[in-house]
């Protein structure tokens, strides 16, 4: 379990998609919030809005209304340049999230960049916080001091090529592996390889879009591990989505439950998957008892 | 029987079919580049005493009306047709995909803005307004060139931006965005890369459409001014006396045909090659 901190937030998002035949929402006042190093689990059918969450928070889509908290402060409205220097999404389909004509080492390499700009550590970052926070009790700006205040953590100081190799070998791959292109590698070699590229950006979120749902059994269970690892070694927190209840009641530290753009229910996993108060969760854990 | 053939063997065919005329290509462009050298007379010689000979040893495709060495004049006007051409395919080719990309990446005002201005250009006949304002801006190859790449660079955006629109949503270029790849990055780094196959496909084809294009405008006296050699102001000065002096119009367009036959068999050879 993460600590008491929370990390990242959301509240009362929404959104909403017109077509020419309906008006989809996929986000319905979403409240949420991840805690440093926990594991969040979003499950849902197909269709239910986890994905939309995603890409909501990590400003690859804005929200109609709402507002999205990182460490505290409000950063709704930011660039996905910005919202990537905290967090990484990992794709469902390993391979169309690398440009199929570069070398994994060559994307790694443009992941890892902006973090060997900076030469500041993760204290330095508190420092700016707390600079931000007084610099806004003095009515500044608030979006130029979150801005300020929220310059990249720096964790991992730097990512050579060095340190590239270290990440890949963390991540379980042999660093042969980061001169071939994305086709050479299997899924789950391209998924993993997709997580060090986010280690090398320097994330410290991880928004997992179902990333195991295309890989075996086998593999599966190799990159949930290696999730673990990583929630415990480097203190990541992973927003976990996925339609696979059992996984994610195995992984994660608790569990949203969504469906048509509304969560449901919310809770610990223990008590999601003992005592379900909602119809729908209910009807989850029995199609999976079922299956 | 037709004989059945594995993707392997056909991708071996195409690769040997893309060869020659890679080759014959390259043979045609050193021709150009180095005209003077191979040519046997001075081009621009005029010769009373010469005047419509038939091709013999001396000149191997004839003479013209003021007695020039047809055989030199084509190999030195395939420096101008063909340099024109691979320049104004260049030079459109460049710019289409600049504003293809652009307008396809960031879409919004720019997007429509450009889109509209290319609908204006493709809503008239290529050659009708190349004709119209090859006239306003008078006689030249400039001029001439001008008036083609007007409209040509439309299809190349319309095809990048269409190659673009399919691929910016990719998870790769969402990827790269989320790592703070600056979009003037994503465009050169991710996206011209994996667009530029089939544009540069469509470039080839293209070389012989604006050669035609070039030659017309010429033969119409709206393109190269005489003395310059040209192929389709051969032809053009040539076709008055094509009675008598068949040679004088038949080697020029020769030439156009083949170096024509050759850009757009490597166009085909390449299309196929990619889409097997």
């Amino acid at each position: 379990m993460g600590s008491e901190e929370i990390i990242l937030g959301g509240i009362q998002l929404n959104k909403t998609y017109k077509t020419k035949e309906r008006i989809v929402r996929p986000l319905q006042n979403i409240d949420f919030c991840l805690h440093e190093g926990e594991i969040l689990g979003i499950v849902g059918e197909s269709g239910s809005g986890k994905s939309t969450l995603l890409r909501v928070i990590a400003c690859l889509e804005k929200a109609d209304s709402g507002k999205l908290l990182l460490h505290g402060r409000e950063y709704t409205g930011s660039s996905p340049s910005f919202a990537g220097r905290y967090m990484q999404m990992i794709f469902q389909d390993a391979y169309a999230s690398f440009d199929p004509r570069m070398k994994m080492i060559d994307s790694l390499r443009e992941a890892g960049r902006r973090n060997t700009r900076g030469a500041a550590g993760k204290n330095c970052d508190a420092a700016a916080l707390r600079e931000a926070g007084r610099r806004n009790t003095r009515g500044e700006n608030s979006k130029d001091c979150d801005a300020a205040a929220l310059r990249k953590p720096h964790r991992r100081g730097g990512t050579d090529d060095s340190r590239i190799t270290e990440i890949v070998r963390e991540v379980g791959l042999s660093e042969d592996l980061l001169w071939r292109r994305p086709r050479e590698l299997s899924g789950g070699q391209c998924q993993r390889m997709s997580i060090a590229r986010a280690l090398c950006g320097g994330a410290e979120i991880l928004l997992c879009d179902e990333i195991t749902s295309a890989l075996d059994v086998t593999t599966q269970a190799q990159v949930v591990q290696l999730l673990q690892r990583l929630r415990r070694k480097e203190k990541v927190s992973i927003l976990f989505v996925s339609h696979d209840l059992a996984l994610v009641g195995s992984l994660c530290d608790r569990i949203m439950v969504m469906k048509d753009g509304v969560c449901v229910e919310e809770g610990s996993s223990g008590k999601i998957l003992g005592q379900p108060e909602n119809e729908y969760t209910e009807l989850l854990l029995k199609s999976l008892i079922l299956l | 029987m037709k004989k059945i053939r594995s993707p392997r063997q056909k991708k071996k065919i195409l690769k040997i079919r893309m060869a020659a005329a890679a080759l014959a290509a390259m043979i045609l462009v050193l021709t150009a580049v180095f005209a003077e050298a191979f040519a046997p007379n001075d081009p621009y010689k005029t010769s009373a005493a010469l005047i419509r000979t038939a091709p013999c040893r001396e000149f191997l495709f004839g003479t013209d009306n003021l007695g020039r060495c047809v055989f030199s004049r084509v190999l030195v006007g395939a420096r101008t047709t063909i340099s024109a051409t691979v320049f104004l395919v260049a030079v459109s080719f460049l710019i289409g995909t600049i504003v293809g990309m652009l307008g396809g990446y960031f879409g919004g005002i720019l997007d429509e803005v450009m889109m509209r201005i290319a609908d204006v250009m493709l809503a008239f006949p290529q050659m009708v307004v190349a004709i119209a304002v090859a006239g306003i801006l008078g006689g030249g190859l400039a001029g001439a060139m001008i008036a083609l790449g007007i409209t040509m660079w439309t299809g190349f955006a319309r095809l990048a931006r269409s190659h673009t629109l399919s691929i910016r949503n990719e998870p790769y270029i969402e990827a790269a965005r989320l790592c703070g790849v600056s979009p003037v990055e994503i465009l050169g780094r991710h996206i011209l890369p994996n667009i530029l196959a089939p544009v540069l496909t469509s470039a080839l084809t293209q070389i012989g459409t604006t050669m035609i294009g070039i030659s017309g405008l010429s033969f119409l006296g709206l393109g190269v001014v005489p003395p310059q050699a040209e192929w389709g102001s051969m032809i053009s000065e040539a076709r008055a006396y094509i009675q008598i002096a068949p040679w004088a119009v038949l080697f020029p367009a020769l030439a156009t045909i083949l170096t024509i036959v050759v850009f757009n068999y490597l166009g085909d050879a390449v299309m196929e090659y990619r889409e097997l």
